[in-house]
This record gives C-alpha cells, structure tokens and sequence, in this order.
C-alpha cells in the first residue's frame, strides 16, 4: 500500500491558485525531492500533506486513511509523521525541552523519554547541549534539534523544507549527512523541499519538478537527462536548449532544423520541438576526425570560462553550444579564443521534447 | 515647609517603629488587592484565551472595547458594584456593601479589562510558527494552547501585575465600596484620603511611602519578567 497518496489537490490563496491538480503516491521508505523555485508551492505541499491545512479540492490519503476527517483522527495522523520547517524556531526552555516535546506530548513515560532523547541528541551531536537555553543556539544547532525534535518521535514519514536554507556550506553538510544516515539506519519515508538541485538528487531517489503542478516526477537521472518540458529542462540546466523543426527520416532518425544549423536526434518525434543536448556529452577536436557520431558541427570558440577543473567554452556552430572540458585538454589542444574547432555528439545524446 | 519636614520625620518613625494602625491598613490592602487579582487573573486569563484562539465576528470591536475599560474611572465601577451589592441591587441579600468582600468585587471589576486586554496581546506575542510547531509535533488543541501560554508566560504574568498595580493604587472603588471604616475596610488609599483632609500628614506621608515602595517593587519584578 501506498503510504502516502494525493488526488487532484489543489490550493488557492487570496484567489491566487497555488496549487494545481497534484497527483502523488509515495511508498514506505521511498524519498521524495520537491524541487523548484521560490514561489513554486512547495511550503504549502508540504503543509497540506502535514495536514496543517486543508486543500480547496481533491484529497489526501495517508496510510489508506482519508485526512478529511475529525480534529482527532488528524491529530492521530500528524503523530505518524513529523516537520521540520524552514524558518529556525524554539519552544522557550533547555535543549532537552525542546527535544522532549513531541514524547511528552504523546504521553509517553519519563524513563522512555529520557532514553530517547539522549540516544537522539547523541546521534545529532547536541549530547553536551541538554541544559543549554535552545534560543542560544546557532543557526546550525537550531536546525538540528528541529531534526532531533522530529527524529525522537520515530515518525513514519518526515518532512523537510528547505532543510539547509539558511545554513553556511559546513552546516549544510553535516545536516545533509545526519539526513542520510537517518533515512539509512531507521528506514524513514522522506519528503523534503529544496531549491538545491544536488541536495535533491543526493538525498532522494525521486525527484518532483514544481512549479505550481508537478511538471516532471521520476528518479533523478529521469528528469536531469530526460525532462519533459522547457521548464523543466531550463531549471535543471540543460545548457544547450534549442528549437527548431523536426521531421523523421527514413534512416528512422529525427532531423531537426533549427534554421541555422541542422542535427540528428535518435528520438522520434516531429512538429516544432525543443532539443537539448548536455555539454558533458559533447566531444571537441581540432581536426575533423573519422566517428560515429551522428553530429558533425565546425565553429569558432566566442567565450571562454575558466572555472577551475573544468573548463566551458561557448562555441558558435550557427547557434551556440557550451561544452565542458577538462583544464589538462584545454591546455594539450592550445585552444584559444575565435580557434575553429569541431564538436561532435551521438544522436542518442539529443534529447528532444 | 517645615510642616512637611516635620510630617515626613514622623512617617519614617512610625513605619521604622512598625505602628500597629500602619502595619494593619497596609496587610488589608495586600489582602484585598491580592485577592482581587487572584480572582480577576482565574477569570480574565481564559477569557483572554478564548478571545484568543477563537475567531468570531466582532472581534476587533470587542477588543477595542476591552482596551477603553483599561481607563475606565474608578468611581464608576464603584457606583456599578454599589448598585449591584447595596441592599436594593441583585446581590444586596449577601450583604457585601462596606465589607471587604464588596471591595475584592469592584477591584475584580476594575482590573478585568486590563487582565484580558494584556492576555490577548501577550498571546498575539506569541509567533505564529509556534502554533503550526506544536500541532505539527501533535499537540491537541489543548496542549497547543497550553504550550501558547508557557511562551507567554511572562507576558501573562506582566498583565497580571500591571492588575494588582491599579488595584492596589485605586481610591474610588474603595471609598464607595467599602465605606472607610477603621479597622474593617479601612485600606492605605482611603486613609491618605481621609487623614490628610483631617490633617494628619505625618500618617499619610507614611502610607504614601509604603504605596510608593510597593509600587517601586512591582516595577523591579515588571523589568525583570520583560528582560526574560
């Protein structure tokens, strides 16, 4: 059975419609990654599925129970499952206060309260921290006792938004560590929101584009290499995006033109499309070389990036492509500005859509 | 000038050598105001609670209401709970008219307002991620409000002493209501009244100190609560 499931939810705020028609079913220890930009309904997803409000329309399941039902039976539900929001708050009082809550609360005894909340401050590394004021805290401890306030519930579903919002880059790591060891060890289903592409990708094994609907929902590797829609493709940065014409050739390849270059794509498709090509999956040479690559393009090197390792170039075949290439090539091919060089790439690696 | 040296040099006399008249005035009015507050805090506190956490229509009008009565005259409530406890009112079988009882009714009177008008600011105080933090934790309603209530703990303990502090200070209620009667309803606010228009100085600048000292500690506890 599905632990989680959503059926045409929709939200409007001040007749502004937030949310459109979400469709969603989340199995027991799956990880879900809502991704997109700020605005994109992701907060109020998350509120919704944790039942603190109630959507416009449609409905939400949770463990096969219908969260459309009375003040108790809801409360019963939040128990199962447990929030970790974005803006950092404490309830006044210590650390293990704090931590304490959520058993305290659900009546537990103080020997089992006790036991918890140490093996968790523990694990999160806020042991020494327990007679500590909780509003003293650093950004970076603040969340992880929000986590630790969660994870000593033992929820069977934890939400997280924007877990690492306003965090520095060392804080962020270590949440995302304990995130991982967490969902490893207690075999949590997690739901998280993110604007970070790779935080979603590191931590979930399914990723849902937002923007308002659920444009593209599927493993990560589906929706980098695959995305369905502009959108999509725009937001997780397929560099080299294009439009043109395609019609399919009796070779069964897909020719597309975009009015100034034309390229092959394996995918069949015809109509107007968008085709894009990822600059990891281009080959450069000086030379025009023997291959069996289906895109054969000559042009002239407009920009140069170093950014370190990595080297990206902007090279003008009639539209313009970024390829990415190592620091030790770009040096052995002496590649300098307006250099003519040849780009080549499978008609595999032209995703259209 | 020398008539006031003179008056103060007695006050101090008499509250150092602890005058039996001063030392009973001042425990009845801490007993009359401690009682009223303690009576006006059970009642005002939910009822700022309710007030609170429910939404209903009206509800900004009745707080605005709520906020006017903070002002209102002393002598008029006075005459309200006079009307309502001498022997032609409502309650006039009791027989609470110039008891001490009478005058615990019209501070409770008095200082309602101010109690549940401070009780729904101390809440409002309260972040609104507090609510969404206790249910999501999966508070009941009751426990969410409770945990409301301890964040503003000391917000709500500041309303209820700005409660004793009108009080304690107040003439009218205490003139009308308990009818200044020495040794029974007899309270510092009523004898600084009466001995100074007899001409007793020295007396009531003594009474007046002591009001002052309590109103000096009220202050010091008030500072420490909002530091907190």
């Amino acid at each position: 059975m599905d632990l989680l499931q959503l059926k045409n939810v929709s939200k409007t705020y001040n007749n502004k419609e937030i949310l459109k028609n979400i469709n969603l079913k989340l199995k027991k220890g799956e990880n879900l990654a809502f991704i997109g930009p700020t605005g994109c309904g992701k907060t109020t997803l998350l509120r919704l599925i944790d039942l603190l409000e109630r959507p416009d329309s449609g409905k939400i399941y949770f463990d096969g129970i219908d969260s459309n039902t009375s003040k108790k039976k809801q409360m019963e539900i939040r128990r199962r499952i447990g929030m970790v929001f974005q803006q950092p708050i404490v309830f006044k009082g210590s650390v293990y206060e704090n931590t304490a809550y959520g058993l305290k609360i659900r009546g537990e005894d103080k020997n089992h309260i006790d036991e918890m909340v140490n093996e968790t401050l523990d694990i999160l590394g806020l042991g020494g921290y327990h007679d500590r004021n909780a509003s003293t805290l650093s950004g970076g401890e603040t969340q992880r006792l929000a986590l630790a306030r969660v994870i000593v519930t033992e929820p069977e579903l934890m939400i997280l938004d924007e877990p690492t919002a306003n965090l520095d880059p060392i804080s962020s790591e270590k949440i995302e560590n304990l995130i991982h060891s967490i969902t490893y060890k207690k075999e949590t289903t997690i739901i998280m929101a993110t604007h970070d592409l790779i935080q979603g990708q590191l931590l979930s094994d399914k990723i849902a584009i937002l923007n308002g609907e659920i444009s593209q929902i599927g493993s990560p590797d589906e929706v980098f290499r695959k995305p369905k829609t502009k959108f999509v493709a725009d937001f997780v940065g397929v560099k080299n995006l294009i439009n043109g014409t395609a019609k399919i050739s009796d070779n069964n390849l897909t020719i597309i033109n975009t009015g100034n270059i034309t390229i092959y794509s394996a995918t069949q498709i015809s109509g107007k499309v968008h085709a894009g090509i990822r600059p990891e999956d281009i080959i450069i040479s000086t030379k025009k070389v023997e291959t069996s690559a289906r895109n054969v393009l000559k042009g002239k090197v407009k920009e140069l990036i170093d950014t370190g390792a990595l080297v990206n170039l902007k090279i003008d075949v009639g539209e313009i492509f970024t390829v990415l290439m190592t620091r030790q090539s770009f040096l052995d091919l002496k590649i300098n500005l307006g250099k003519e060089l040849w780009i080549y790439f499978k008609a595999s690696a032209v995703h259209v859509f | 000038m020398n008539e006031i040296l003179e008056g103060i040099r007695q006050a101090v006399e008499l509250i150092v050598t602890l005058n039996p008249e001063i030392v009973e005035i001042t425990t009845r009015t801490l007993y009359i105001s401690l009682s009223a507050t303690l009576i006006a805090s059970l009642i005002s506190v939910p009822i700022g609670g309710l007030i609170h956490f429910r939404s209903f229509k009206g509800k900004r009008t009745l707080i605005n209401i709520i906020q006017t009565l903070f002002s209102i005259p002393t002598v008029l409530v006075g005459l309200l709970v006079f009307l309502l406890i001498s022997k032609q009112g409502i309650f006039g079988s009791y027989n609470l008219l110039f008891t001490p009882g009478g005058m615990i009714i019209g501070q409770t009177v008095l200082i309602m307002p101010i109690i549940i008008g401070f009780t729904i600011s101390a809440l409002s105080g309260v972040k609104k991620h507090i609510n969404d933090l206790a249910i999501s934790l999966g508070a009941s309603e009751f426990q969410t409000i409770y945990t409301i209530m301890r964040e503003a703990k000391y917000a709500l303990l500041a309303a209820i002493i700005l409660g004793f502090g009108r009080a304690i200070s107040e003439v009218g209620v205490a003139m009308l209501l308990g009818g200044n009667i020495r040794g029974f309803t007899r309270v510092i606010t009523t004898t600084i009244s009466l001995e100074t228009s007899k001409g007793n100085v020295a007396l009531s600048i003594a009474l007046g100190i002591i009001l002052l000292a309590i109103a000096l500690i009220i202050n010091l506890i008030l500072n420490r609560f909002q530091e907190k």
